[in-house]
């Protein structure tokens, strides 16, 4: 289960944002743009094109479930989505990917730190 | 205005994406405030049309909910579709409109296409379904015209008018031609410009009938023309005429009302008329007191002032009738004899070195009788990559041959010429038929060899193809004769030819009449097939 998952990875920009959006709470289209936006300080703004085409793909990979309507909610056509047991496995697998990654990174960078000086004769 | 293109970009997803999405992006559109974000989400749409149709051809169909199959409720088999969308019933109405729109316009595009796609068409039996009309409606020499798109729907019934109403010319003139002359000739009501049947009908008059077409001089308008006046009487029957100044009184009067009627010019025909009645008041006609001499007479008044070497009177010791409107059957069948033995005068149909197709013809024969021959000589050459057609010794024929042969030469019917029937105040439009189906020469360099003898029909064609700019014209200035005559009966003895329709170019406005064609290339006659294999040659090497 765990090669099927690490299959996947690394994931890409898209499905790591919408993946860790809904890893919060359950949330609409709209939803879930407004938060990947918020997530990274504006730098990353997802189109309802790329947003429900990486949907339409994490729906069949099961990774997410998409809820329906909501009672009460200011626009009826609005649907919610959820993150899936098995989408929380993918997105843990990569933040631990990440978190290797970044440590790894940070390691190198402090050990070529003092190389980075200009050597002089 | 941006919604709506947004929505009709929403629209043209692929189902299964449209039906789980396209309400949620909908309305994350509606939410967003401001044109240019608005401007961003349609271009982040049509990129996403671009990205669902190319990249993710499984999703086109997935549903959400896949619709449970419709069970049958009485045991038969019920179909379901994979789209189960129903227009609303509002929708109905722009629909009709829509249908009933791109069934006009692809009714006016099958109308009006070049390519008649409707169009079936077996040349044998359209050639043998052609059917008579009166020679009346169609001055030959230049005859059987075939009626335009715009006289009728010829995409859908085409025919070729068939008037075998003279000898074709080429009788007179080429080798190969017939030696005999034909009944055909005898009994036809007009003539060309070469006036063949009064020279027929003068000789067989005769009890030798006289070869037709072995005397050079015969090559040359003006001396047949001359012949039918000098050998209309036999000098033993001549004696026995005798005309008063009463019955040379009604002749002219006969002749004046013929000439100012179907003269294909008013002016001149004004003259001619003032001109005899002059001569007469003057008494310059009372030394002629036999028919012969009068008519030769007359008609050298009238060419005088005319200078028409086609106007003519002639005179016929034996009774002239009224002509019949049609030939025989019989008739017919022996032109067809006639132009079986000599191929439809087809001379040679071969292919030059360098794949260059040659056609040498002497004379237009009617199409209804050699529609096939002239088929099966153009799909002879059909995959050759230039053609040269030989005119040098055609002295013309009929104008239905002249549009048969043309029509290979175009892909979609083309605007020949009209003619303008001055008597009947009435003008005709003359097309090429529609394309040839299979005809691969619509497209292939075309050259015409011509001769100062091409005559009539044969100088149609040129003419023709020279302004449509369809085919390069070698050899010699041709003859010059762009109007058609026709004989009318004065009295029992005394008929006149009078050239009464006139060819008039769509393009010049204008006819050759007179000052002949004028080749695009200049050669004496007897190099212009050399000229022409050159120049296609040249042709073919630049391509």
């Amino acid at each position: 289960m765990e090669d099927g998952l690490h299959s996947f990875l690394p994931l890409s920009p898209a499905t790591l944002h919408i993946l860790l959006s809904l890893a919060g709470e359950d949330l609409h289209g709209y939803g879930i743009m407004q938060e990947v936006a918020r997530q990274s300080e504006g730098k990353y703004r997802l189109g309802p094109g790329t947003l429900y085409d990486n949907l339409q793909k994490l729906i069949q990979r099961e990774w997410v479930e998409k809820l329906g309507r909501r009672a009460g909610d200011e626009d009826p056509r609005r649907r919610y989505y959820r993150l899936t047991l098995a989408g929380r496995r993918v997105l843990e697998a990569e933040i631990a990917r990440l978190a290797e990654v970044v440590r790894e990174a940070r390691s190198r960078l402090q050990i070529a730190r003092p190389a980075a000086k200009p050597r002089r004769a | 205005m941006l919604r709506r293109i947004y929505r009709c970009v929403l629209r043209l997803h692929p189902p299964g994406f449209r039906r789980r999405f396209g309400d949620e992006i909908l309305s994350i559109f509606d939410h967003t405030k401001g044109k240019l974000p608005a401007f961003q989400l349609l271009m982040d749409s049509v990129l996403s049309l671009i990205r669902q149709w190319v990249l993710r051809p499984g999703f086109w169909n997935v549903s959400v909910s896949a619709p449970a199959p419709q069970s049958a409720l009485d045991g038969v088999p019920s179909f379901c579709t994979l789209n189960p969308f129903r227009p609303r019933a509002a929708a109905v109405v722009p629909g009709l409109i829509l249908s009933m729109a791109v069934f006009s316009l692809t009714c006016v595009a099958i109308k009006y296409s070049w390519i008649r796609v409707l169009h079936v068409r077996i040349p044998e039996v359209q050639f043998e379904a052609s059917r008579w009309i009166p020679p009346s409606a169609t001055p030959s020499g230049f005859s059987g015209r075939i009626p335009g798109p715009v006289a009728e729907n010829q995409a859908i019934t085409p025919h070729i008018p068939n008037v075998p109403a003279q000898i074709p010319e080429a009788a007179s003139r080429a080798a190969s031609a017939p030696r005999t002359p034909l009944p055909v000739a005898a009994r036809a009501q007009k003539d060309g410009a070469l006036q063949p049947s009064a020279s027929a009908q003068s000789k067989a008059h005769q009890s030798k009938a006289q070869e037709i077409g072995r005397s050079s001089t015969e090559t040359d308008p003006q001396a047949a023309a001359a012949q039918s006046l000098t050998t209309t009487t036999p000098p033993a029957l001549d004696e026995l005429s005798s005309l008063d100044a009463a019955a040379r009184h009604r002749v002219i009067d006969g002749a004046i009302a013929i000439v100012t009627k179907y003269y294909v010019d008013a002016d001149v025909a004004q003259k001619m008329a003032i001109a005899i009645r002059e001569h007469e008041r003057n008494g310059d006609d009372n030394g002629a007191t036999d028919g012969s001499t009068f008519a030769a007479l007359l008609t050298r008044q009238m060419r005088d002032v005319s200078h028409d070497k086609y106007v003519a009177m002639i005179y016929s010791t034996v009774t002239t009738h009224e002509h019949s409107p049609a030939p025989t059957a019989e008739e017919v069948a022996r032109y067809r004899k006639e132009m079986e033995k000599n191929n439809c005068t087809f001379e040679k149909i071969t292919i030059l070195p360098h794949n260059i197709g040659y056609l040498k013809f002497n004379s237009f024969p009617d199409a209804s009788i050699c529609g096939s021959t002239a088929a099966a000589a153009m799909a002879r050459l059909n995959h050759v990559d230039a053609i040269i057609f030989d005119l040098r010794d055609n002295p013309g024929g009929y104008s239905n041959m002249v549009a048969v042969i043309a029509a290979y030469l175009f892909d979609r019917p083309t605007h020949l010429n009209d003619f303008y029937d001055r008597g009947e105040n009435s003008r005709e439009e003359s097309w090429t038929l529609p394309p040839v189906p299979g005809n691969r020469l619509a497209d292939k360099p075309a050259f015409v060899l011509t001769s100062s003898t091409t005559f009539s029909a044969a100088e149609g064609f040129s003419y023709d193809l020279k302004m449509l700019k369809r085919a390069t014209l070698v050899g010699e200035t041709t003859s010059g004769r762009g109007h058609m005559g026709a004989e009318h009966r004065i009295d029992d003895h005394f008929t006149i030819h009078v050239p009464g329709t006139r060819v008039i170019n769509p393009i010049s406005r204008t006819n050759w009449e007179g000052t002949g064609v004028e080749p695009d290339v200049k050669v004496k006659a007897a190099s212009a097939l050399r000229a022409a294999i050159d120049l296609a040659e040249a042709k073919l090497q630049r391509k």
